[in-house]
């Protein structure tokens, strides 16, 4: 039998290459009005009073009144409404929509518009916390009574904008009742739900297609059902298809980001010069709503021993409330906070300790059946060695790194190792998803999967097919995959948290084996299947106790850099990769996932920076918040190490953003051992590198 | 208004239209070729990259005005050239495309860097490629994929 | 409100007489300073007038004492000119992108008068005159006179700029450094031209430029005079008391891009780096 991993073509990259692919801005339905949002030009205030110019005929204003369900986006708490009602809380809030057909009209009107606001001092310090999670894992407490010395320092994260290159959009038209939304998202069901609510719909009123997706990368998983509902409840009204896009600048000021955080850590040492105990305290800024910030929360507190055992544990944190614009999903998922903070920490104890930190870091690297920050066990085998060695050996790192140690060279490597755990934290999965997939055979043996996992880029769309033809022993062109219609498949669950592979390409595989066993050529079949937690896995999501996920994907980043001592600016010479995916399931999109995501994670560490002063964001465009160009950018070698997961397909496991979170810790160490100055904050900007190299 | 007169994929058009409309919004307006992208409207991200006699210009801040008696190629045009054909085999192999979002500009601008220079060192490949953003990529795998189409259609530029 | 595409310059010089009209080169500023919702017009408050195709702008030539560059060569083309000067071409290779190269004019980069202008810098340290032409004259500017502010120049509303104008020199070495937030395609945090002659040890001719540092660019003539006549053991000895003299000028601002302690720092370590290399 061939081998899964070999690569083969991705069956979408022919049309995106000719122009042809269709994204959301570039459909057009006759009829279609456009939608502009009118937001909030206060942090925080109470609305005294609308007044409205004279709405021309065919023009119309949509707004909480509208609303025929409750005013919130359904996701997790009742907590962000679709419209402000009668208070703003945060800049850019949205107020009401302008819909019409004259784009010139609609500015017109929108700048006619009169708000006055009541000013309330908004909130921008940490201290109106929403939601606060505790665990231990041991008894850090004696560890800390017992300590010879207690060693603390502080870390903290920026923002980080998606800045996927196809800004948020969504069309939406209305046949009789029944709605239908076709965005650029990556959670089909989860905007459709929203979209019920807040209609108060049927389940059969409201359909919500994917159109091609330019990029999401966490970005496109909870917002876009703001933008649905908003659209839904003015298609209910307006009866006529309405466009709603939005402009880069709009994108950037008023959609969810990566949270800030702070985090603080401590540690205790023995008289053996040894970390008994480790205690980390969190801070994210969650912005005005919660949103999933909880959830985001949750995984760094889960990810505080990074790669590593530590016995004796504490770790809380916080999800603050602020007046400025809610944070959400990206890539991660508050993982790459936490790992800095680990990697950078345990990194400084050595330094302290005046150990050898690669030795250091080893005695600590968690093994197979280890126990996890949150008392679960890692069941699988860990190779991490392994992938240690393979890393050194691939970027000669033992030389480097001591070499550049000296003074004066200005150049530096850094190593970061991490895991990251695969599909939904706890009991997401079991309790909250129970994830459906499909697939159906017709007459002429053409096999349709039906699941509801968006492609965005990351290849699913042929991953997925080549599981299935796979095991069936048929041509990929035998088995049609098309983006997912609510109308047509069923909740598979969202895009996201690495889970499609493992997690439904593991029930493809598994319906795809059923339907194999059914197989007689030219009769039409149906199999399903059902995701059922592994028995063995137990989660107690008030105490965080037990298996926080069922697997975990291992790395190691390594990334070389020259700080320039004249302008402090900072040149990514190589970056070298190592992965534990279980087994890639097409080696060349597993690649383009680790080339893309760390350049994504290394700009994190050291190039991206997003501020807001006074709840208004101050990097609102291209031009301010910088990215990788090509310019800027390393050769890159990335090695995978085989090591299957047996429940996941053909032994994958999630890969997606494992390829991002250690990212930002290996660009940090590096310039750390450039420039022989402890880095704690993120992004390492040339300006803070001058203020270490002069102060630090 | 102005009537402008340019070529577009080819073909000699005539529009009535004001000179300071953005030649992007005309192009996917006007003229339906939606494969040229707005990725950010400020000439940052190449999405809306086409040729304008052979060379890249980001359309979102061209004036329509400054196109008359010019060619304008955009992704739909240049896609039914042998040119594109190398390329597009290239970027395929590399696995270069993700999202597909900047695809079209990536190709036109690997298309007007090949024009001046047909055989690219991988730094002036950077340097071609510099005003095109990906946020999917890490670019390495397209800056591999127009190297390998320089040297697979060679002749061609 | 007139949007104006002029057949010949001679066209353009008439209509800028006859009406209020802003001049539109290739638009790479003025597009996206005056930028409305997608597929509506750009936000222009008054007319304009279409410059971009004028042949007649689009020359280089070198004459006895000066070298002359029309307003509308685009930057990419002054990039690949064979008589454009080093230190031009290694400000425009690392200016923008291809695609921004293509349009961009350096009539409008000057135009746009921007603190941030990469070619500013270099035009300041090569003693720059732009030429402004209007029906009723044409006059010189020193390109220090020209630029007055932010976006400030001393330009008539009926005037146009018709070219650069470079005179003949002998500088034999130098340097060009931009500091963006990234390697390509960026807008500078601090950019810096340097210029010198060295002959037989002895600094001959010593002139640098720093942009994005200040309102317009610094260029202190006083301070480089000082330098002329003495020899090159003499300035690196005096290195920390020239540095000095040269921060009391530079007095950059906080923005989003940067800070002002970085942008003094590095304008000031680009400087002692351009000196002691000399
Ligand atoms: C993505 C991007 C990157 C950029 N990067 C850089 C960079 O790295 N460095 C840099 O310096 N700039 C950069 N710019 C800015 C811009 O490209 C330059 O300033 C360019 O030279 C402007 O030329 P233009 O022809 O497009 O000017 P326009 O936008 O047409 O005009 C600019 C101004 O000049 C005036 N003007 C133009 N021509 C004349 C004339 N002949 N006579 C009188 N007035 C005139 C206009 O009225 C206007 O005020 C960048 C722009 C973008 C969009
Ligand atoms: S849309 Fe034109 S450059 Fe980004
Ligand atoms: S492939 Fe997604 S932006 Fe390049």
């Amino acid at each position: 039998m061939k081998d899964i991993s070999k690569s083969v073509r991705k069956v979408d990259s022919l049309i995106k290459m000719s122009g042809e692919a269709k994204y959301v801005s570039d459909i057009k339905i006759d009829g279609m009005l456009y939608a502009k949002t009118v937001r909030s030009s206060k942090s925080k205030a109470i609305i005294k009073k609308i007044t409205l110019p004279v709405i021309p005929e065919g023009y119309h204003i949509i707004d909480h009144t509208d609303i025929p369900g409750k005013n919130f986006v359904k996701i997790i708490f009742e907590d962000m409404p679709v419209f402000a009602e009668k208070t703003v809380s945060y800049y850019g809030e949205p107020i009401m929509l302008v819909i019409g057909e004259d784009k010139n009209i609609i500015t017109d009107i929108i700048s006619n518009i009169e708000i006055e606001y009541e000013e309330v001092t908004p909130l921008f310090e940490n201290t109106n916390s929403a939601i606060n999670y505790h665990f231990t894992k041991g008894d850090s407490n004696k560890a800390f009574k017992n300590a010879k010395k207690i060693i603390k320092d502080d870390y903290d994260t920026g923002y980080q904008e998606q800045l996927y290159i196809e800004p948020q959009g969504m069309i939406g038209y209305i046949e009789g009742e029944k709605v239908t939304l076709i965005g650029s998202i990556q959670c089909p069901y989860y905007v459709k739900n929203a979209v019920i609510s807040i209609l108060e719909a049927e389940e059969d009123q409201v359909r919500v297609k994917q159109a091609v997706v330019g990029g999401a990368f966490g970005g496109k998983e909870e917002f876009p059902s703001l933008m649905a509902c908003q659209l839904a409840v003015a298609l209910r009204k307006i009866k006529k298809p309405i466009k709603l896009i939005y402009e880069r600048e709009e994108d950037m000021e008023v959609t969810t980001k990566r949270h800030p955080a702070w985090i603080h850590m401590e540690a205790a040492i023995n008289d053996k010069n040894e970390i008994d105990g480790l205690t980390a305290k969190v801070a994210i800024d969650g912005g005005a709503y919660i949103g999933l910030s909880g959830v985001v929360l949750s995984r760094a507190l889960i990810a505080s021993t990074g790669a590593y055992t530590i016995d004796n544990i504490e770790v809380g944190g916080d999800v603050f409330l602020t007046n400025t614009v809610p944070n959400g999903a990206f890539r991660g998922f508050g993982a790459p906070q936490m790992l800095f903070a680990v990697e950078m920490f345990i990194q400084h104890i050595a330094l302290e300790l005046e150990l050898d930190p690669l030795e250091l870091r080893l005695k600590y690297l968690a093994k197979q059946g280890d126990a996890t920050s949150t008392r679960g066990k890692f069941r699988d085998p860990i190779i991490m060695n392994d992938m240690i060695n393979k890393g050194m050996e691939m970027s000669d790192y033992k030389n480097k790194v001591k070499k550049y140690t000296e003074q004066g060279i200005y150049k530096g490597i850094g190593m970061s190792w991490f895991l990251h755990g695969c599909g939904f934290t706890g009991s997401g999965e079991a309790n909250h998803i129970k994830a459906l997939v499909k697939l159906q055979k017709d007459i002429d043996d053409k096999v349709t999967i039906l699941i509801a996992a968006v492609d965005m880029g990351q290849g699913v769309q042929t991953t997925m097919k080549k599981i299935v033809a796979q095991i069936l022993d048929i041509p990929l062109d035998q088995v049609i995959y098309n983006k997912p219609d609510t109308d047509l498949v069923p909740d598979s669950g969202p895009t996201v948290a690495s889970r499609t592979i493992m997690v439904v390409g593991g029930l493809v595989a598994r319906a795809t084996k059923q339907l194999k066993e059914k197989w007689v050529d030219g009769e039409a079949i149906i199999v399903s299947e059902r995701y059922k937690q592994p028995e063995y896995i137990k989660w107690d999501e008030d105490n965080f106790i037990g298996d926080a996920y069922p697997a975990y994907s291992w790395g190691v980043n390594i990334v070389e850099v020259e700080v320039s001592p004249i302008t402090y600016q900072v040149s990514l010479v190589g970056i070298w990769s190592v992965y534990d995916v279980g087994k890639a399931i097409d080696e060349r999109i597993i690649m383009g996932q680790a080339d893309g995501g760390i350049l994504q994670g290394v700009g994190y560490g050291y190039l991206e920076v997003m501020k807001n002063v006074n709840g208004k964001i101050q990097h609102k465009n291209v031009t301010d918040y910088i990215i990788p160009t090509t310019g800027d950018t390393a050769p890159m070698e990335t090695f995978l190490m085989d090591n299957p997961y047996p429940l996941g397909p053909y032994g994958a496991k999630g890969a997606g953003e494992l390829t991002l979170v250690g990212g930002a810790p290996a660009v940090a160490l590096a310039i750390e051992n450039a420039i022989n100055k402890k880095v704690k904050s993120i992004p390492v900007t040339p300006e803070y590198i001058m203020e270490l190299m002069k102060n630090g | 208004m102005a009537k402008i007169k340019f070529t577009l994929n080819n073909k000699v058009v005539e529009i009535e239209e004001s000179p300071t409309a953005r030649l992007l919004d005309i192009l996917r307006d006007k003229y339906d070729f939606v494969g040229v992208k707005e990725g950010c409207g400020e000439g940052e991200c190449g999405a809306c990259a086409v040729l304008i006699n052979d060379k890249i210009v980001n359309s979102c801040i061209v004036p329509l005005g400054t196109v008359e008696g010019k060619s304008i190629v955009t992704i739909e045009g240049f896609s039914k050239t042998k040119r594109h054909e190398v390329l597009r085999e290239s970027f395929e192999e590399e696995g270069a495309v993700q999202c597909g979002f900047c695809t079209p500009g990536m190709l036109i601008a690997s298309e007007s860097l090949l024009n001046t220079n047909p055989h690219p060192t991988d730094e002036e490949i950077k340097i071609g490629l510099s005003g095109n953003l990906c946020r999917c990529t890490g670019y390495n795998m397209i800056i591999k994929a127009v190297k390998s189409a320089s040297k697979k259609g060679d002749g061609l530029w | 409100m007139k949007n104006l595409i002029p057949k010949t310059y001679a066209e353009a010089l008439e209509m800028l007489n006859n009406d209020n009209l802003r001049i539109l080169a290739g638009g790479t500023d003025l597009m996206i300073q005056n930028r409305s919702w997608s597929n509506m017009l750009p936000d222009f408050k008054t007319g304009t007038i279409l410059i971009f195709n004028l042949e007649e702008l689009k020359y280089m030539v070198q004459e006895e004492h000066f070298l002359h560059i029309g307003s509308g060569m685009t930057l990419e083309d002054i990039k690949d000119n064979e008589l454009t000067p080093k230190l031009l071409v290694d400000a425009l290779k690392i200016m923008a992108s291809p695609a921004i190269r293509n349009m961009a004019t350096i009539g409008g980069n000057i135009g746009n008068a921007s603190p941030a202008g990469d070619s500013l810098p270099v035009l300041y340290v090569l003693n720059a005159l732009v030429v402004l032409e209007s029906v009723e004259a044409m006059r010189d500017v020193p390109i220090h006179d020209f630029i007055i502010g932010p976006g400030k120049k001393t330009i008539k509303q009926n005037e146009i700029i018709k070219e650069i104008k470079i005179p003949t020199n002998n500088l034999t070495i130098v340097k060009f450094d931009k500091i963006g937030g990234r390697k390509a395609d960026a807008i500078s945090k601090i950019s810096f031209a340097g210029a010198a002659h060295v002959k037989n040890n002895i600094i001959q001719d010593f002139r640098v430029a720093f942009g994005a540092v200040g309102p317009t660019v610094v260029r202190k003539y006083d301070l480089e005079s000082h330098l002329v006549g003495l020899t090159l053991d003499d300035v690196s000895l005096n290195i920390k008391e020239i540095l000095s003299e040269y921060g009391k000028y530079i007095r950059p601002i906080d923005d989003q891009r940067s800070n002002k302690e970085y942008r003094k720092e590095v304008a000031l370590n680009l400087l002692e780096s351009f000196i002691l290399s000399l």
